[in-house]
Formats: structure tokens, C-alpha cells, sequence
């Protein structure tokens, strides 16, 4: 018989406290920089760290002042969404065929993009777009970005195609489905939170890409992630505003976790099949 | 050494007379000087957004009114700038059309790239009545110039000083060192008398060491380079070794190995450290808050054997070799490099590379608000009468070579080598270096 | 519930697979064709300090085999990437557990869990520099006012590949979690009823039924963590830069430094694309194991 009641609170008992425990190492950080965004810079390394402090929306207000925050911030949206969005498209039909088949290469192909360092590609591709003029470009940036979500949507969906039991398609095929009438129909409304993972993960690493802005943008299409590097160097360190950078670059793919949350824990799964 | 210094100098004004004759020359025609020629053309500067080009780009209006010249400004952090120039170049593309270059570092390795265009030909040229080119520093023009051609024109003055506490030395009974024994003695005194305190902190990080351990070389009367060969298992260059790494490992900081300007300013600026031998651009870093306001005097880092060698260096204005329109970013750059520009930047808080402007009264007149700026403009005096510009090895491999200085260095200041050992292996892969073409 | 299905496909199924998987494959050829190609060719030049370009065959290579940094390089990399992957595996899982029975949390707490990895690197980077800082720093501050001894943590050459792996560990735990706890949505809820009627213990469920059916996410996971820790980058290059020494040059460092930095084009790229076979090599190995895995 299962576990007493007793047993049961215990262990959600247990898992709060392991709850707590990963949320203040995980969040301990995160917090610091969060709030080192309202010290003044030369409270962000002061020694003994300081937990009270009178709050100043000064690192903020210089922060829009030599920064065009919105449009980096515009730009930055257009390319991840575009490149996010790219990624998705092409990437749940092959994740798709290469469960079905079992055939890995093309998965495999993908993801050689990830296996060399991102430096690899700066010139080859600087020279490739400036030759037809596509430097500085939304364009250029959302291809370049696209190489790097294309096969983590591939990979994630992997998994949550292979689970979706074989009889579930043979039944389909039986019932003279097309394949693409397969994905669309029956297997992509399965496979829920992994394209939810899929979408926050091509989202968030598309986000805080700034090789490629490096060469592929200019002053025009420049991403808000450039932005977070002037407030390092010398002569301008300024550790305030940095954070205050930081925790506003960190804000759009939090949003989006949070509301992308719900396919996450939904009942969106194989449960549903059942039988 | 002193005396090759002043040959050196000597040189430099020799060899540069002739391009001071030749733009006072020009100057003459000046009356067909036009700020209007290339009215409607757009000219794309690729800056390092250090507080230089800040400085610089407040007055950027200034610049498109008087010559109707666009101008469309690409600002990256300086590492990242650094990556997309590579890039740029490599491709020999036209896209930049004027850069920043630190020649300290680069210089040479993108002259022998071709990425330069010459620029003396242009200061011949088509130059405004009032640029003064002699009146530039001429240790740093000629720090620009390699095989004969001027690649950049310089922007400001920078180099290493030393910050300390007066406060703390004089709680220590100590008086302001000389010498860098003094610095040494000073050392040992204040960990003795004030245990909260670093005695002294400069930078331990591999790449960014070779900037202030450059000083220390030269002050004691080390060379890199002698017979063609390397230089550093000389007495002197082992004396700097072992003294570079001996202020650091006894006296610095935990952790020093990793340490660059970030480190070493928020160390000094919390007080927690009482000399401070870092670049004289962390002044407001270091002032932030005001703490230090009143407790910190400057000055070049104190004399060795062979007195004071200080490491001047300074950011230049260049011309893409690969741009279109030559003459037209040359019209930036001189107005960039001009003595009027050069003065608004200098009450901006940036060390000019004119002796004019620093001698300038407005200027002067910003000097005398703060004492430590006075201290900082003094400090910087004694950098552009006597300065060097030798950061790393004077070879094109200039950055590769600051690799192995910076691993002697480590090697001490970890107790990982003998100084014996450790400055035989650097010599052993920097000859490797030098007889590269 | 295994390959019976390749049999049954017709060819007119077989093209439209094809078809599906043609737009992700023709995109990659036509953006990572030529940077490899041109890469691979650059490697088997040599180039002057005046740019000037000649052909060098294998040369880069041979200097590469003889190259102690490569060597030291090639350890660094391989000792931080599986310390870093070993924790973020057992973290990750444990952490996606401990997020999955916590059904009630909200939303927006949910989020913050996984908010680290949504950091920009050169933030973590900078902040993880200030945190762990010896004389400035949160982290020895803890230490010691526990008793415990200071650490020079990045700055110590024995300890600076643990103290990366920690830092990528704290960034990355969430990712690997959020991966898992996705698989472990897509979990049949019957098998988890069949374990209860049997009166499986908590642990017990999940050694003898959770993580084999997890598996094959954990795999995906691995392959993904795989993939950007052997090509480790940020974290070094905005805190030690390689240093102490070069106790923390990983192979990436060390190659973008020999190409950017001096310029010696031809080798870095030798050094590049071995590091790409080296990531090849371990991807297809566990790809094999998704393989054998996969139910």
C-alpha cells in the first residue's frame, strides 16, 4: 500500500527545504545584482559588502543617458525573435523526421555549427554578407543567430518526439494520415513542454549572443548585448551601471519563462493519449 | 638607460624637425585650406569607447558643422573593438574609414599588416593654419611611426603612476619614496605598522602586467631587446623580475596574479590598499565617491639606477589603409589632433599630448580646483618629458612577446621558478619571437 | 515500439521525411559551408608578420602535435569539462525533481530558478570577479566569518579550474534543469500509478523507472552542455584571461588568442578545427548512447 500520510508530509517537507536551499544559491547571486544595480559603483566592491544601503536610480538614469537602450533593445528583440522564431520553424519538422526515422545525421549537421568556436565564423561570414551588402543588416543577424537555435530546438524536441509511443503514428498512417498531417495534428500538441523548453532556450541564448553582432551588425542594428560591455574598461569601469545593464538585459527572457511557464506544468502531455 | 633615452630624443627631434618643417611649410598655404572640401561625404569612425573617444565624440556636432562632413561613429569596448578591426581588416574591407589604435601594442604588428595609411604625406598636405603637428608630443608621434611611416596621430597621454595614501604614510612616519627601494622599505614598514592595509598593489594579471612592469624595467636600466637578442636574464632585467614580483608576492594582495585595473582601483578607492601603481586614466575610477579625494597624492613611479623612465603611451587617430576616402578621414583625424579639440578634451579630464594645451590657462585654471588633479597633471608632466612608450617587446609579435614577460613575472610571483629559470625560458621563446619576419 | 517503424514507411512517407528535415539541413550547409571550408584551408597556410600568405601543408599541424600549450590546452579543457558536466548532471536532475514536485510554485518564482543562465556571460563574468575577489569579495567574507580559511579561488593555480567549474555550475545547473523537467513532463503519468500500486518508495521510483525513462533527456542534456563546455570561453576569458599562468587556457582561448590576438591566422585555425573534430568525436559518442537509450 502506499506511503502513510505521515510519509507524504514528511517528504514534501523535504522537498521545500531542498526548494529553499537551490533557491538561495541560485538566487543569491542574482539577487546581488540586482541590487548592486541601485549602489553607487563604488559601493558594488566595497569590502565588507554592504546588505543596507540607501538605493539611487542614478546607475539607471546614465545608464539611458549614454546608451540608446530602446532601440539596441528593438534591435535585440527583432534578432531573437526572428532568429528564435526561424529556429522553431525549421527546426520541430526535422526534430520531428529524425525520430521518426532514426536517422541522426541531419541532427547531427546542426549542431556542427556548436562544435566550432563561434570566432571560426566571423570572417568567413563578414566577407560572405559584405558581398552582398547585407552587413548591418537584420537579416545577416537573424541567419547567423538562427545556426545557434536551429539545433538546440532540434535537440530538445529529440527526446519528446522519441517518447511519443510508435502505435500512436501507426494508427495515424493506418487511418491514411500524410506525415506532415501527423506532426501537425497529432504529435506537436504532445510534445508541449519540450517545445516550450525549446522556445526559451533558443530565445535566451539568441538573446545574449554578441560574437556574431560584433562584425554582422552596425551602428544601426547594434543588439542591447554590446551594451553591457561599455561599462567595462579602463578608465570606465562603472560596476553600477553594469548591473543596472545587466538586470534590465536579463528582464525580456525571464518574461517570457514566466509566461511560457504554463506549457511547462500543464497536463499538455502523454497522459492525455492514454488508451 | 638615461642616455640611450635622450638619444633617443634626440633622434625623435631630429628626425621629426623635418616633419614639423614640412607642416609649418604647408602651413604657409594654408590660405587654400578649405574645412568645407569634402562637405556631404560620411566618414565612419570605428572608436574604442574608453573615456578618450567620450570625450572626443561630446563634440561631434562641432566637427559636422565645420566641414559638412556626416560622420557615423561604431563604438565597442576595447577588447571588442579590437576583434571587429581584425575582422574588418582582414577582409580589407573599406567599411572603416578611422580608427583608434593603441601603437604601443599594435602598432607595429598593423603597420607590417598594411593596415595603415601613411599619414605624413597628409599632414604635408591638405592641413588647417593652426594644427601645430610640432607642437604634438614628439616621443609619441615617433612611437606612431615605424619604418619611416607615421601611422597615427596621437590623442591623448596616458601611462602607469603611482597613487598612495598620505594619510597612511604619515600615520607610518614614512616620507614620500624616491627611490623604488623607498618604494620597497615603505612596503615593508606598512605591513608591519598597519596590518588592514595592502602595502602595495599593481597588476599581476599575465597580459596587463607587462604595462607597469615595463616602468620598473626601464627606471632600473633594463632593455627587452640588446645585440638582437632578448634581454631579460640581464642583472638589471632579472632585478626587475625578482623586484616586480618580490613588491607583489610579499607585499600585494592575495589573489595578485589575477589582478588588472578593475581589481587595483576598487581596491585602492575602498582604502583598502596603500600605494596603488596603476594607469593614470583610473583617476575618476579611483575618485568615485570622493573617499580619496583628499588623502591620495601622484606621482611617476619613483627612480631606479637609471632614474625615471616612465611608460608613456597614448591612443592614436588613424586612416584605414582599405578606406575609399582617404583624405576626407584624414580631415577628421586633424581636427581630432587639433590644439582646440585638444584642449576641450583636456578639461574633460584628458592628459593632453601637447605641451600647449597643459600649459594652457583654462586648463590650468581645471588643474587648480582639485590638488590631486594637480598632482595627476604633474605626475603626467614627468611622463611626456621623460617618457617611453616600450610596453612589451619592440617587435611586430609585440602582444605575443607580453605572454612570456608576463609568465616570468607569474613564475616568481607564485614561487613556481628560480629567477634564473624563469627569465632563461621567457628569453628562450621571445628570441623565437624576435627572429620571427 | 521500435524499428518496425522504418518498415512500414512507403517511399511517399520516406520523401516527405526527407522533406521536413531538407530546410534545417540546407540552411546549415549554406551558412557553415564555406566558414569551414575557408577555415580548413587556412589552415594549411602560413602567414608572414606582412600578411604574406604561403602554402605551408600540414605544417600547423605538426607544430600543433609538438605544442605544449596545445597539450596543456587540451587538458585544461577536458578537466573542466567533466568536472563541470558530472555536477551539472547531478544538479540538474536533482534540481528538476525538486521543481517538479513543487506543482504549486508560481510562475514567476519558477523563473527565477532558472533565471542564471539568462545572465549575459560578461555580467557573470564581472560579478563572479567582485564575489570571489580575495581581499574584496562576498564569498571569502562568508568563509571567514564561518572560521573558515580564505581562498584565492580564481587566482590560485590548483584551484582555478574547480572555482570555474563551480561558477559554470551555479550558471548551468538551471539549464540542464529546465531540459530535464521538460522530459519529465512528457512522463506517462500510468507508469508512475503502476509504481504506487506496487508500493515503490520514493527513491526507489525513481532509480528503477524515473531515471531510465529520464535517460534520454539527460542524454540530449549532456550532448547540449557538451557541446559549449568543451568550447569554453567567457568565463575565462573576462577573469583570469587564461592565467594563473596558464593553469585555466582552455583550447578555445588559447586558439581565439593565437589568431586575434597574434595574428597567426594559419595556426589558429589548425587549432580551431581541432577542437571541432575533438567536440565531433564526444557528440557522436553519445549519440550512440541516445541510441541505446531511447525506449
Amino acid at each position: 500500500m502506499t506511503g502513510a500520510p505521515m510519509d507524504d508530509n514528511w517528504i514534501r517537507r523535504l522537498n521545500t527545504l531542498q526548494l529553499i536551499v537551490a533557491g538561495v544559491i541560485i538566487m543569491a547571486p542574482v539577487v546581488w545584482m540586482a541590487l548592486s544595480s541601485f549602489k553607487p559603483s563604488f559601493e558594488v566592491t566595497a569590502y565588507p559588502p554592504t546588505l543596507l544601503f540607501s538605493p539611487t536610480a542614478e546607475n539607471y538614469a546614465q545608464l539611458f543617458k549614454t546608451t540608446p537602450f530602446f532601440s539596441y533593445g528593438v534591435n535585440s528583440l527583432i534578432v531573437t525573435l526572428g532568429s528564435a522564431g526561424l529556429g522553431l520553424l525549421f527546426g520541430i519538422p526535422a526534430a520531428f523526421a529524425v525520430s521518426w526515422t532514426r536517422i541522426s545525421w541531419p541532427a547531427i549537421l546542426t549542431l556542427a555549427a556548436r562544435m566550432a568556436p563561434g570566432t571560426l565564423f566571423l570572417l568567413p561570414w563578414y566577407v560572405m554578407f559584405r558581398q552582398v551588402g547585407m552587413i548591418g543588416s537584420y537579416t545577416a543577424l537573424i541567419l547567423s543567430h538562427a545556426v545557434i537555435t536551429l539545433p538546440i530546438v532540434i535537440w530538445v524536441l529529440l527526446p519528446s518526439f522519441d517518447n511519443i509511443p510508435r502505435s500512436v503514428f501507426e494508427a495515424a498512417q493506418v487511418d491514411g494520415c500524410s506525415v506532415t498531417r501527423i506532426l501537425w495534428r497529432i504529435a506537436l500538441p504532445l510534445v508541449g513542454s519540450g517545445i516550450a523548453v525549446a522556445a526559451i532556450l533558443a530565445f535566451v541564448f539568441s538573446w545574449n549572443y554578441f560574437l556574431f553582432a560584433l562584425v554582422l551588425s552596425n551602428g544601426d542594428s547594434k543588439t542591447l548585448i554590446a551594451a553591457a560591455f561599455n561599462f567595462v574598461g579602463e578608465g570606465s569601469t562603472q560596476w553600477g551601471v553594469l548591473m543596472a545593464a545587466a538586470t534590465l538585459i536579463a528582464l525580456p527572457p525571464l518574461v517570457l519563462a514566466a509566461l511560457v511557464q504554463r506549457w511547462l506544468v500543464s497536463g499538455l502531455t502523454l497522459g492525455a493519449v492514454k488508451g | 638607460m638615461r642616455v640611450r633615452t635622450s638619444i633617443a630624443i634626440s633622434l625623435a627631434r631630429a628626425g621629426f624637425a623635418v616633419i614639423a618643417a614640412s607642416v609649418v611649410a604647408s602651413a604657409a598655404s594654408a590660405a587654400e585650406f578649405d574645412w568645407k572640401k569634402f562637405q556631404g561625404k560620411t566618414v565612419t569612425f570605428l572608436a574604442n569607447n574608453n573615456p578618450v573617444s567620450q570625450a572626443l565624440l561630446t563634440h561631434k556636432a562641432d566637427f559636422e558643422k565645420l566641414t559638412g562632413i556626416t560622420l557615423k561613429v561604431d563604438g565597442y569596448q576595447e577588447q571588442q573593438m579590437r576583434q571587429r578591426l581584425v575582422t574588418v581588416m582582414n577582409a580589407h574591407s573599406d567599411e572603416v574609414d578611422v580608427f583608434m589604435t593603441l601603437p604601443s601594442r599594435e602598432g607595429q604588428q598593423f603597420a607590417a599588416a598594411g593596415w595603415y595609411a601613411e599619414l605624413a604625406s597628409m599632414t604635408k598636405g591638405e592641413v588647417a593654419a593652426d594644427y601645430d603637428g610640432a607642437g604634438l608630443s614628439q616621443a609619441l608621434v615617433k612611437a606612431g611611426t615605424f619604418d619611416g611611416k607615421l601611422t597615427s596621430m596621437p590623442m591623448n597621454l596616458e601611462g602607469p603612476i603611482l597613487y598612495y595614501r598620505t594619510d597612511i604614510f604619515k600615520k607610518c612616519g614614512l616620507e614620500p619614496p624616491a627611490t623604488i627601494a623607498d618604494v620597497e622599505a615603505a612596503a615593508k614598514k606598512l605591513k608591519a605598522c598597519d596590518s588592514g592595509v595592502t602595502p602595495f598593489v599593481s597588476r599581476g594579471l599575465k597580459p596587463a602586467l607587462p604595462y607597469t612592469f615595463s616602468n620598473m624595467l626601464h627606471n632600473i636600466g633594463g632593455s627587452y631587446i640588446a645585440n638582437g637578442k632578448s634581454n631579460l636574464c640581464s642583472p638589471q632585467g632579472k632585478e626587475a623580475l625578482e623586484t616586480y614580483s618580490r613588491l607583489l608576492r610579499d607585499y600585494g594582495p592575495p589573489g595578485v596574479v589575477n589582478y588588472s585595473f578593475y581589481q587595483i582601483s576598487a581596491l585602492y578607492r575602498s582604502g583598502r590598499a596603500a600605494m596603488a601603481f596603476e594607469s593614470s586614466n583610473e583617476l575618476r575610477t579611483v575618485m568615485e565617491g570622493g573617499e580619496r579625494l583628499k588623502d591620495t597624492a601622484l606621482i611617476a613611479f619613483p627612480a631606479g639606477k637609471a632614474g625615471q623612465v616612465p611608460t608613456a603611451i597614448g591612443w592614436g587617430m588613424a586612416v584605414s589603409a582599405y578606406s575609399k576616402q582617404p583624405d576626407a578621414a584624414w580631415y577628421f583625424v586633424q581636427w581630432a589632433t587639433s590644439p582646440a579639440v585638444q584642449k576641450m578634451m583636456a578639461v574633460q579630464g584628458i592628459a593632453p599630448p601637447r605641451s600647449s594645451v597643459a600649459s594652457d590657462p583654462e586648463y590650468r585654471k581645471w588643474i587648480d580646483e582639485e590638488p590631486v588633479r594637480q598632482q595627476w597633471q604633474a605626475a603626467l608632466d614627468v611622463l611626456a618629458a621623460k617618457g617611453s612608450s616600450e610596453v612589451g617587446y619592440p617587435i611586430v609579435a609585440n602582444p605575443e612577446s607580453r605572454e612570456f614577460i608576463g609568465q616570468a613575472v607569474q613564475d616568481l610571483i607564485l614561487n613556481q621558478k628560480p629567477v634564473d629559470q624563469a627569465c632563461a625560458d621567457a628569453d628562450k621563446g621571445l628570441d623565437a619571437l624576435i627572429a620571427q619576419k | 515500439m521500435s524499428g518496425t517503424a522504418d518498415t512500414l514507411t512507403p517511399d511517399r512517407q520516406r520523401l516527405e521525411l526527407g522533406a521536413l528535415s531538407a530546410p534545417a539541413v540546407l540552411f546549415t550547409v549554406g551558412m557553415i559551408a564555406f566558414p569551414l571550408l575557408y577555415t580548413i584551408w587556412l589552415s594549411f597556410q602560413s602567414f608572414s608578420s606582412t600578411g604574406r600568405q604561403s602554402f605551408a601543408g600540414l605544417a600547423n599541424y605538426t607544430r600543433l602535435v609538438g605544442d605544449n600549450e596545445f597539450w596543456h590546452g587540451l587538458w585544461v579543457t577536458l578537466a573542466l569539462y567533466v568536472l563541470s558536466l558530472v555536477l551539472q548532471l547531478v544538479f540538474g536532475v536533482w534540481l528538476a525533481l525538486v521543481l517538479f514536485h513543487a506543482k504549486r510554485l508560481p510562475g514567476v518564482v519558477r523563473s527565477l530558478f532558472i533565471s542564471p543562465f539568462m545572465m549575459p556571460p560578461v555580467v557573470a563574468g564581472m560579478m563572479w570577479l567582485v564575489i570571489l575577489d580575495p581581499s574584496l569579495g562576498a564569498a571569502n567574507y562568508i568563509l571567514t566569518s564561518f572560521g573558515l580559511p580564505p581562498s584565492d579561488w580564481l587566482a590560485s593555480p590548483s584551484w582555478v579550474i574547480p572555482t570555474v567549474a563551480l561558477i559554470d555550475t551555479w550558471q548551468w545547473t538551471p539549464y540542464v534543469a529546465l531540459i530535464v523537467l521538460g522530459g519529465l513532463q512528457s512522463l506517462p503519468p500510468s507508469v508512475y500509478e503502476a509504481a504506487q500500486i506496487d508500493g515503490a518508495s520514493g527513491f526507489k521510483t525513481f532509480q528503477r523507472i524515473t531515471l531510465p525513462l529520464l535517460l534520454p533527456t539527460i542524454v540530449t542534456a549532456t550532448i547540449l552542455r557538451s557541446v559549449d563546455l568543451l568550447r569554453f570561453f567567457d568565463i575565462i576569458y573576462i577573469t583570469t584571461q587564461g592565467g594563473p599562468g596558464n593553469a585555466s587556457n582552455t583550447l578555445n582561448i588559447y586558439g581565439f588568442r593565437v589568431g586575434f590576438e597574434f595574428f597567426n591566422i594559419g595556426y589558429a585555425s589548425a587549432l580551431m578545427l581541432t577542437l571541432t573534430a575533438i567536440v565531433f568525436g564526444v557528440v557522436l559518442a553519445f549519440n550512440r548512447l541516445r541510441g541505446a537509450v531511447a525506449w
